[in-house]
């Protein structure tokens, strides 16, 4: 049964997870890659087992550009976790890929949760955190056969309106 | 559309105390729930042989509760779920009765959620392993229901322009429901400035905008509209419920949006075309409050304002008691102690009664001032049809519509 310990967690993911333990393993080779249904085509996130659209089961990996747009966030200021209170306040991302917008239809898109951080691993600062922002992913090693894919501010202009908590 | 309208009942409710500290088991907790909604129904041992509860993983099952009653039951069924859980679990006993399997099911919630195993994600569950969907989440420091809503509340700011200001009416409203209500763990009223200013837990969220964590056990009794009648509690008569419905996608709800939208988006046509009724119909609410943001949300998603006016709706006196339709009228989660929802019915079921028991003192006759303010009455003038709206997660919730 292989845990990682990681901010005072125990992530599980022993040898008959299915889903999770390639992903992750690919990660730690720095390539975002993520489950194209061989049925319809269609990429899908989380790693699931059969496809939501066609319920296919055969699927092959696919790496994706990793680039992507916030399409929400939140400041986690009072950590939870106790392994997170020295990186409070940090934000929690959810970054819409740049592959299969819109697709199969308009409010479906590639959405992934992570953390947003600075280049070296730090939470991004509260007052740069907004909806539409433009991301790049980037990857947190933490352990031989494990990396979590974060994102990074990118250098692109933004995508549309851009808007913050005024909180 | 099938619908068993009119033809099942609530007859019984009762809870235990809501404190921090009940110094007892979940079982002991259970027990004493169900024998006060017995009391209430005025049933005896023979008069309920079903039993149905839910958990998270911390309660007790039927089958030893049972056994503490003096009970032997034909059916009994212990599932896991939150606060969708209630309502659904009324469709499920109903259901079971239109078997056969049993003729009155008694359904209950207990938890020691502060002392023990607390929803918020701090205590038992900070310490546990993580594995399966929840490593899209739990790793990147987002565990607690907070942590996990919070995305959609903020979506719904930007799609919308929904603000912290006009949510805060709704814990406002909620804590001058609670300062008429006795068994409320904090009944002092607050206002919306201190909402504002109360310390951030997770952006968009206050700390008054986030519910309370609470030791308690609450139950109800279902049974057909025929055995109610014959029984000396007033019934209330079920007309529609829709149970643990969802949105495309529950395993990773954010890939099918609009993230802002809830899951009452499909629950309203199944809940509201069984009762033949619509939101106007309704008399008072009880609009799951986890957070002042959920409740918002669904009173919109269900269809008592526009979509995107649910600010509007929650902050322009509509909710709170002497509005058109009070909502929440226990002060419910956040005021009045945590049950996972099945309080926020229990209250419902008291209201089409006549007989909330507030600081009037005729209150169990049914008899009421209607004066709102401080530690007086708590009762809807006229009740007749009331809605709880349930909630487990923005994908999945569950809705039931009672008359009297």
């Amino acid at each position: 049964m292989a845990t990682v310990e990681y901010r005072g967690m125990n992530l599980v993911i022993p040898e008959n997870d299915s889903e999770w333990r390639e992903h992750f393993k690919l990660a730690r080779s720095h390539r975002l890659m993520l489950r194209g249904c061989k049925g319809c085509g269609l990429l899908r996130y989380p790693p699931s087992h059969g496809c939501p659209w066609c319920a296919s089961l055969d699927w092959e990996w696919k790496e994706v550009s990793g680039r992507g747009t916030i399409h929400s966030y939140e400041i986690v200021v009072h950590a939870i976790q106790p392994g997170f209170k020295e990186w409070t306040p940090y934000p929690v991302a959810l970054v819409e890929l740049d592959e299969q917008r819109g697709t199969p239809t308009e409010h479906e898109a590639l959405r992934i949760i992570a953390n947003l951080v600075t280049p070296d691993f730090k939470p991004e600062a509260e007052q740069n955190v907004a909806i539409g922002k433009r991301v790049r992913v980037v990857f947190q090693d933490i352990g031989d056969d494990f990396a979590l894919p974060q994102f990074t501010l990118s250098d692109e202009p933004a995508q549309g309106r851009v808007w913050q908590f005024p909180g | 559309m099938k619908s068993l309208k009119d033809k099942y009942s609530i007859v019984g409710v009762g809870e235990t105390e809501y404190s921090r500290h009940s110094g007892r088991s979940t079982r002991a907790m259970a027990v004493e729930a169900i024998r006060n909604a017995m009391a209430d129904a005025r049933l005896g041992r023979d008069g309920v042989d079903g039993m149905m509860s839910y958990q998270s993983g911390d309660s007790t099952p039927s089958n030893w509760v049972s056994a503490d009653l003096g009970l032997r039951l034909n059916f009994f069924m212990d599932v896991v779920g939150g606060g969708s859980s209630t309502e659904a679990l009324v469709g499920l006993a109903m259901g079971a009765i239109e078997t056969g399997m049993c003729h009155t099911v008694a359904l209950y919630r207990s938890m020691n959620g502060y002392s023990d195993f607390r929803i918020g994600g701090t205590g038992a569950r900070a310490a546990q392993p993580v594995r399966g969907l929840d490593l899209a989440q739990v790793p990147f420091g987002m565990r607690s229901a907070g942590q996990s809503f919070a995305l959609t509340f903020m979506r719904h700011m930007y799609d919308y322009g929904t603000t912290s200001e006009q949510v805060a009416h709704v814990r406002v409203a909620h804590s001058k429901h609670a300062s008429q209500n006795p068994k409320a763990l904090l009944k002092e009223r607050v206002t919306v400035q201190d909402v504002l200013a109360s310390r951030w837990i997770v952006k968009p969220l206050h700390l008054l905008d986030c519910c309370l964590e609470t030791d308690n056990a609450t139950a109800l009794i279902v049974t057909s509209a025929e055995r109610a009648r014959d029984l000396k509690q007033k019934p209330v008569y079920v007309l529609g419920v829709a149970g643990r419905v969802n949105k495309p996608r529950t395993d990773f709800h954010w890939a099918h949006g609009p993230i802002s939208r809830v899951a009452g988006y499909h629950a309203k046509d199944i809940v509201f075309g069984q009762a033949g009724i619509s939101p106007e119909d309704v008399d008072v609410t009880g609009s799951y409050d986890a957070f002042t943001f959920t409740t918002m949300l669904q009173l919109e998603e269900y269809g008592f304002c526009k979509k995107g006016e649910g600010g509007q709706y929650v902050s322009g006196g509509i909710i709170e008691l002497g509005g058109r339709r009070p909502n929440n009228t226990s002060g419910s989660h956040l005021c009045e102690g945590y049950t996972h929802g099945m309080s926020m019915v229990i209250e419902n079921v008291r209201q089409l009664r006549g007989r909330v028991d507030d600081y009037c003192p005729g209150w169990a006759e049914g008899k009421h001032s209607y004066d709102y303010s401080p530690g007086k009455c708590r009762q809807v003038k006229n009740a007749r049809v009331a809605m709880n709206l349930g909630w487990s997660m923005p994908p999945t919730g569950s809705a039931l519509i009672l008359r009297n």
